[in-house]
């Protein structure tokens, strides 16, 4: 039995770190007490690193000094997943959706970002898959061009998924992707050798994310 | 003999039950459970606790487990530590309140133990329990059962 549910869209632009990981925030403890209805940011960051709650900075190959000559901030969160990178044109997805809602667990729940990211890819002729075991995100080949870390507190889902359209990749070379030594990262831009997309902020993402929850759709322009 | 007998005992009171597209999840009949997923043992004031079969099935490989310190306060639906599964952080919450007075180290080591032996070996803290009456607003294994049939027809 499905209950018609709605899916409330704030599109953020770029926005620091902090200040969305405290909407986050306050958005988990509204959702939490179901003063608003499940709600998806879509944003991207300035160059940022961020790390999981497993805290894995041996995958940090250069000081917080350097990386902030880079014009770089660094972040410790709660999240699960290892180090990652996130810039302009890295298209980001943070869901605050309440799980226990729709009777879904952690493992079907990244399933269904990772199948998001999927069909992204191939409205943009890109064949992307699922990694193998204990490789979360997706990939073309053996290139990496999304990753996911999340957090699940009381049922509700923060944190999301990163989808490289056309990040700077060089940003990647000082750090080990999600701690995966061996393997590439890439872009949508790499894959295609298309210039730069307007796909960040087209709602192509919010369309699949939402087919996968079978959502009404409510646009909110923040 | 004793220790057989004692063994026999615990098999049988193993309550298996089919869910419908998932395949087995396991639910111990002597357990009190809550809402969030993680079930309680508990022998005179003393509570161990832990996350269920179902709980397990649905995170996928767990690869680390956030546990409190030995001597801290936990209430009753609150989170007191974290486990990571596919790249997500999950909470797990106490199903009564009291302080710890054990954790079990051996998860820093072998996370997994939370999936092979959700109810036995992949115990997470034992907690000296303040308000045994709490214990009520917990479900027993029929109504666990029931709830998570419920839960999972929801998609």
């Amino acid at each position: 039995m499905k209950v018609p549910r709605s899916l409330q869209i704030w599109r953020l632009g770029i926005v620091n770190y902090s200040d969305a990981l405290k909407l986050q925030e306050k958005l988990v403890s509204d959702r939490k007490i179901h003063k608003i209805s499940d709600t998806l940011l879509s944003l991207q960051h300035p160059p940022t690193y961020t790390l999981g709650k497993r805290r894995t900075d041996h995958n940090l190959l250069i000081s917080e000094a350097e990386l902030k000559k880079l014009g770089a901030e660094l972040h410790y969160t709660q999240r699960g997943g290892d180090i990652t990178f996130h810039g302009p044109h890295q298209a980001i997805l943070y869901p605050i959706i309440s799980l226990r809602d729709i009777g879904l667990g952690a493992r079907n729940y990244v399933e269904k970002l990772e199948s998001t990211m999927i069909e992204i890819a191939s409205l943009y002729g890109v064949k992307a898959c699922p990694g193998q075991k204990g490789e979360t995100g997706i990939w073309v080949g053996d290139r990496k061009i999304g990753a996911i870390g999340v957090r699940i507190q009381y049922g509700i889902t923060s944190h999301g998924l990163a989808f490289n359209i056309d990040p700077d990749l060089n940003y990647f070379k000082h750090i080990v992707p999600c701690g995966i030594a061996d393997k590439d990262v890439t872009s949508l831009r790499r894959e295609t050798g298309n210039g730069i997309y307007e796909a960040v902020e087209k709602p192509a993402p919010h369309v699949t994310y939402s087919k996968e929850h079978q959502c009404h759709q409510v646009f909110h322009l923040f | 003999m004793a220790s057989r007998l004692l063994w026999a005992s615990r098999a049988a009171s193993y309550l298996r039950i089919s869910v419908f597209h998932r395949g087995f999840s396991s639910v111990i009949k002597d357990l009190k459970y809550a809402d969030s997923h993680e079930w309680v043992k508990v022998d005179g004031n003393s509570a161990t606790i832990g996350i269920t079969d179902h709980a397990q099935d649905h995170l996928g490989d767990v690869v680390y487990v956030e546990l409190p310190e030995v001597g801290v306060t936990v209430k009753q639906d609150a989170s007191f530590g974290a486990v990571e599964s596919v790249k997500a952080t999950s909470d797990v919450n106490s199903p009564v309140s009291g302080k710890v007075v054990e954790v079990n180290e051996e998860l820093s080591s072998s996370p997994a133990l939370v999936n092979s032996s959700p109810y036995e070996d992949g115990w997470i803290i034992k907690v000296e329990m303040d308000n045994a009456g709490e214990l009520k607003k917990l479900m027993d294994a029929d109504q666990y059962t029931k709830f998570c049939e419920e839960e999972d027809s929801k998609h």
